[in-house]
């Protein structure tokens, strides 16, 4: 295990990785995941899957909130859109639904136009607000717009197929989303080291500053909403495709608390670190309610009468916690935990 | 004619709620320079003590008034020191998460406590309307314009005149400086909560005396959002105006647009007037040095 390395030129700096160990992290982390359908049941698939499928957009918000430093409390609404996107596509144009999971990131995109012009202006606090307000307005479009949409009695969504060969049932659907992650991750590392991603660092440390040193403002922030925007538009239609029915409610305004709840968990701006927020933010309430079932019958009546109230507590008290004692995240943690043992017995 | 009367009128007793709200907000983003994202869940704990408080039999109205300001200021300086003093110095991203996270931990346990069933509060006022010109008006609604005016007044007198007032906006406009002319600024931060959450208070006993007591008088936080906006995050007059603009602006798209627009009416305005005025109709513009 290595802790930290000397970088000595710009190449090292922006290369994916300049060590074997993280190859051989992942390639592991790899092997497990695709173990994983053999040993677990369809609970835990299911599981797994929604930490696959919300890590997409967690990591598009990262993009945004953790790299670009531009707060949204908006991804509840561009999970909706791409949520419906994939829904209209398929059943009311009948597309092929591979292709209209990137129409459905597209849509998204568009839409975060929206938000994103004013983001121009605005900053902190100001445009936090206006994203929310765009959420309550995509409600209000998707419960109105009711030739399109069907209001408030939500709509069916095809299973994913690709050229013939459909991916219903969990097993198949497990590895889809597999890929489909990995790919995003794949896109996300990669961005980073580009022009773009130093681009973005350099706009949240100081966006001012930023454009002194030639950074196009207006493209780069906008180009930030359009990408993260694309990341919950699939994420929201890979949702609709693991749920198969979808309504207004599949992404409430609690959801985009929760998707800043996992990008705080895992630790602002890393890659690994919105993985291991998601999952952990996924996890808990399972964990919860088998700790709750321990206790007695009480508890488990609590849990089952008000499971809505209880795990909004619990994101609650897991954000004040972490940002209280670990503003890194688990991201932070994981790094600690490297350095204790590479420095041990001296570590401190 | 009348039609539109009526829907100015109830606007801007709705406008009255929303303008209590924004100068709960404006109040610590003046003294703090952040928002708070649990103004509405204050509102709502308060809201349902003062319920608790009305069940204690034979309290009189004038009692229960005070009592429910002393509860609230008790809450106010709790949050603020078991939640937000620890956060001083960390950056303002983390500490108003902080805020949104207190928001989601103040309304589930509301909710777990008091359950989600409305329950009706007590009308003290009577429930019968007055008539003024042809418009009837029900007690509860004159509460809130009542409260509304006499705290506008109040606040524009107090940050002009008292003391701790000014020590505020010294804070609010450079905190360092403002430690080394001798203003304690914990003590200021501690007061705006308090302040903030007795504001709180009265949009909440409006809030109960015009409708019910309910776990949705917890989104009236987020629906004051947009008069708080409007008047600029650091006007706290300004706020109020924004709250009775939002408010009348609100009801005429839902009365003369269409259903359903009345609830995003103020969301669309304030992305409108953003793009123009990126601080608001009232709040100053921040000038940044590099």
């Amino acid at each position: 295990m290595r802790s930290r390395t000397a970088r000595t030129s710009t190449a090292q700096l922006v290369a994916l990785t300049d060590h074997a160990a993280p190859w051989g992290w992942a390639g592991a982390a790899l092997v497990a995941a695709a173990c994983a359908p053999l040993l677990l049941g369809a609970f835990g698939l299911n599981l797994l899957i929604s930490i696959y499928v919300l890590g997409i957009g967690v990591l598009g918000l990262n993009l945004l909130s953790g790299v670009a430093g531009q707060i949204s409390l908006g991804h509840a609404g561009f999970l909706l859109i791409g949520a419906y996107a994939q829904a209209i596509l398929t059943t009311t144009y009948k597309l092929p639904t591979l292709p209209s999971i990137a129409l459905a990131g597209l849509v998204a995109a568009a839409a975060s136009l929206v938000v994103g012009v004013p983001s121009l202006r605005l900053k902190g606090l100001y445009l936090a607000i206006t994203t929310l307000a765009f959420t309550f307005i995509v409600r209000h479009v998707v419960l109105f717009a009711e030739g399109l949409t069907r209001g408030s009695e939500g709509m069916p969504v095809e299973p994913l197929a690709v050229a013939g060969f459909s991916f219903k049932g969990d097993q198949r659907f497990y590895y889809a989303a597999l890929a489909m992650l990995v790919l995003f991750v794949l896109v996300t590392l990669n961005l980073m080291r580009t022009r773009i991603g130093r681009a973005w660092l350099a706009v949240r440390d100081h966006d001012i500053a930023a454009r002194a040193m030639g950074i196009d403002l207006t493209r780069y922030k906008l180009l930030a909403f359009m990408v993260s925007a694309f990341y919950a538009g699939v994420a929201g239609a890979m949702v609709a495709l693991q749920t198969r029915f979808i309504n207004v409610d599949t992404f409430s305004v609690l959801v985009s608390i929760e998707a800043l709840a996992m990008v705080i968990v895992g630790g602002m701006g890393r890659v690994h670190g919105a993985l291991l927020g998601t999952a952990l933010i996924v996890l808990l309430p399972e964990t919860l309610s088998f700790v709750f079932a321990l206790g007695g019958d009480g508890l488990k009546t609590l849990m089952a009468d008000r499971i809505y109230e209880v795990k909004g507590l619990m994101y609650g008290v897991v954000i004040l916690l972490f940002l209280r004692l670990e503003p890194e995240g688990l991201a932070g943690v994981w790094r600690k935990v490297k350095r204790y043992w590479v420095q041990w017995p001296l570590s401190q | 004619m009348n039609y539109f009367l009526n829907l100015v009128t109830s606007g801007l007793v709705i406008g009255a709620l929303y303008g209590l709200v924004a100068m709960g907000f404006a109040i610590v983003y003046r003294a703090t320079g952040m928002v708070n994202f649990a103004q509405g869940e204050v509102m709502m704990l308060v809201a349902y003590t003062a319920f608790s408080l009305t069940t204690i039999p034979g309290l009189p109205f004038a009692l229960l008034l005070p009592l429910v300001l002393a509860a609230s200021v008790l809450i106010g300086l709790v949050i603020e020191r078991v939640f937000i003093r620890p956060m001083l110095g960390e950056p303002m991203f983390s500490r108003v998460m902080v805020t949104i996270g207190l928001a989601v931990v103040i309304r589930s346990t509301v909710i777990l406590i008091w359950g989600v069933e409305p329950a009706a509060f007590p009308r003290p006022f009577g429930s019968e309307p007055l008539r003024f010109w042809g418009l009837a008006l029900y007690p509860g609604q004159i509460f809130a314009v009542v409260s509304l005016a006499l705290l506008c007044a109040g606040m524009a007198v107090f940050f002009r005149r008292s003391r701790i007032g000014i020590a505020m906006r010294a804070t609010s406009n450079n905190e360092t400086t403002a430690l080394l002319m001798g203003i304690d600024v914990r003590r200021i931060s501690a007061i705006a909560w308090a302040l903030s959450a007795v504001f709180a208070a009265f949009a909440g006993l409006s809030f109960c005396l015009m409708f019910s007591l309910e776990p949705e008088i917890s989104q009236m936080g987020l629906r004051g959002f947009p008069a708080t906006i409007l008047g600029g995050l650091d006007s706290v007059v300004g706020g109020a105006l924004g709250g009775l603009i939002i408010g009348v602006v609100e009801n005429l798209a839902g009365g003369y647009l269409g259903r359903g627009l009345k609830e995003i009416a103020g969301f669309v305005l304030i992305v409108a007037v953003l793009m123009v005025r990126p601080y608001g109709l009232f709040g100053q513009r921040e000038i940044e040095r590099v």
